[in-house]
């Protein structure tokens, strides 16, 4: 009997391949797809689920591009985005060129690589805190360090102008590990004999750097590039649990402002409508990195 | 003069090494210490380094005012349901994508794709609108469902599973296998690395999950560890032998696991890493 059913659905091999894609397929699209629609939909509304809702068209997005605190929450994304993403790639491939280089003549290599890739084990929750106590205004070890250096820095933490950079800092060293881990793979593949070869034809380092390291691990770059776009522009926890986007609004950015307007202030069409238009921003922007990196170098 | 030059050379790879690494520790070494110190230690200038006061104060703290060990089991029951749930969904759906041909396949594999580059967490309000429907808000199936049907699992399996020779499957369906048979005898016994590697990823992912966990989890003993740990923050403000205690507490798991299993560790992330970017 089994085995007929098996033969059945062999030869109907469309009805076979649905059912296999099926409990995935259908998880995927009630609780990954759905809510980006429904997002949508939420977004059209003045949502009450108590009162009812009315439909207000693109009134929620209105009001969001007449607020300029939802400027300033797109400007901050983009500021953080901009310090973080360079930030955690140029460290994640610096750590990885070191270990990478460095592995096979020095001892210790491999207990390096492990404690610098540690910190992406951690919960963005445990990233803040201490983060949050290194730079303690009164108390902070690194607070400390900068104030007995330069006795008139202000407090970091709560300055306007260096809390973000010090969340971008805490996250670079959170997330650069895994960054590392991907570009030292991506170096792994990079065959040996090149660099004998290019060494004999008498090319120097840098050479070596611009002409082989580079256009071979165009890959690796590429995905770690997408990954952190991605985790940049959605970062919550690390500003909610360091400055909740004070001081001021100075690290409010648009995941955090979507929060505060969603279940603080209950107004959740425009939370929704936010929500909407950073999950654009972040597909347009992976894309469009896509598109510069994978086309140039198919290219060559 | 020459000499001391070549020692210089020889001995500069491990400071940078070696001195980065220091800096990497700092903030961990820092809080353990903090962890450990009574109140009077914890807010002085200069800062004290060595445990010159040893005290357990904050552990027993928090572990008495606080349901540490729930948070330890709720988190441990979320990542490992995520885990065997997205091993268990994403398996036969990448046998599918990869290998049996039906009408509409490649288009929907291509929205998994696209998918794939949308971070869901954005989606937290339309989520806790769903979630409340099912009733679903400060339950285990409620945090952990959104994350099981994750299209890089999908990806990263059918990355691997097209890989396997033709061949094999063919032998297999002239001895007679079926297409169960073949993703049972032939392509799951040969991808138990990709498994390993996916798995990893999947449970460091669902033990460190925060912002929808935190929209759902909002009754202090459902808490998972990150939200847990939001929750403490909240209520104490300053108290940061408390607050670094549970930091600390809440880092040891992962910290001991690393220790004896770094290299598969770190091999998991490279494998679902290289994989992935394809």
């Amino acid at each position: 009997m089994g085995r007929r059913i098996g033969e059945f659905l062999y030869r109907h091999h469309g009805l076979e391949g649905v059912l296999y894609a099926l409990p995935f397929v259908s998880l995927w699209a009630v609780f990954l797809a759905w809510p980006v629609g429904y997002g949508i939909y939420i977004s059209l509304f003045k949502w009450n689920p108590m009162l009812g809702s009315k439909f207000v068209g693109l009134a929620n997005y209105a009001e969001l591009f007449h607020s300029l605190r939802f400027w300033n929450a797109v400007a901050n994304t983009f500021k953080f985005a901009g310090m973080t993403i360079p930030l955690i790639i140029g460290v994640g491939f610096v750590f990885a060129l070191m270990v990478w280089g460095w592995g096979r003549t020095h001892r210790g290599a491999g207990i390096i690589q492990s404690v610098l890739f540690f910190p992406y084990l951690l919960t963005v929750s445990i990233v803040a805190i201490v983060w949050k106590w290194l730079f303690d205004r009164d108390f902070g070890l690194v607070q400390q360090g900068i104030n007995a250096i330069f006795p008139s820095a202000p407090m970091l933490l709560n300055s306007t102008v260096w809390a973000l950079p010090v969340i971008a800092i805490a996250t670079a060293w959170w997330l650069s590990g895994y960054r590392m881990v991907v570009l030292q793979a991506g170096l792994e593949e990079i065959p040996r004999d090149l660099f004998e070869a290019a060494a004999i034809d008498g090319a120097k380092g840098h050479h070596q750097f611009f002409h082989i390291i580079l256009p071979l691990i165009k890959p690796s770059l590429l995905f770690a590039l997408v990954l952190t776009i991605i985790s940049a522009f959605r970062t919550f926890g690390q500003v909610l649990m360091m400055t909740e986007g004070g001081p001021g609004r100075s690290t409010e950015v648009l995941a955090l402002y979507m929060y505060w307007v969603g279940f603080d202030y209950f107004d959740v069409g425009k939370a929704a409508a936010a929500g909407v238009v950073l999950l654009f921003m972040i597909l347009a922007l992976t894309l469009a990195g896509v598109k510069l990196l994978g086309l140039r170098s198919e290219l060559q | 003069m020459k000499g001391a030059w070549r020692v210089i050379k020889r001995a500069l790879p491990y400071l940078v090494m070696y001195g980065i690494a220091f800096l990497w520790v700092i903030p961990v070494l820092w809080m353990a210490d903090t962890a450990f110190k009574p109140r009077s230690e914890i807010f002085t200038i200069p800062p004290t380094w060595i445990l010159s006061h040893f005290t357990l104060f904050n552990i027993k703290r928090l572990f008495t005012q606080w349901p540490f060990l729930r948070w330890l089991l709720n988190s441990l029951i979320v990542a490992t349901s995520v885990t065997l749930g997205s091993l268990i969904v994403s398996t036969p759906a990448a046998f599918s994508f990869s290998r049996l041909r039906w009408r509409g396949r490649d288009a929907l594999f291509m929205i998994l794709l696209v998918f794939m580059l949308l971070p869901w967490q954005i989606n937290v309000i339309p989520l806790f609108f769903t979630m409340n429907k099912f009733r679903f808000l400060n339950t285990y199936q409620g945090v952990a469902l959104p994350m099981i049907a994750m299209p890089i699992g999908v990806f990263l399996l059918r990355q691997f599973f097209i890989n396997i020779p033709k061949e094999l499957e063919d032998a297999a369906r002239i001895d007679g296998c079926s297409s169960f048979g073949v993703l049972t005898r032939v392509i799951i016994p040969i991808s138990k690395p990709v498994f390993a590697a996916f798995g990893v990823y999947m449970f460091n992912f669902a033990w460190n999950e925060f912002f929808w966990s935190m929209i759902c989890l909002q009754k202090k003993t459902m808490a998972t560890m990150p939200v847990g740990l939001s929750m403490l923050q909240g209520a104490h403000e300053i108290d940061y032998g408390l607050i670094l205690a549970g930091a600390f507490m809440a880092s040891l798991p992962s910290l001991v696991i690393f220790f004896f299993l770094r290299r598969q560790i770190i091999r998991g992330f490279t494998l679902a890493g290289s994989g992935s970017k394809g």
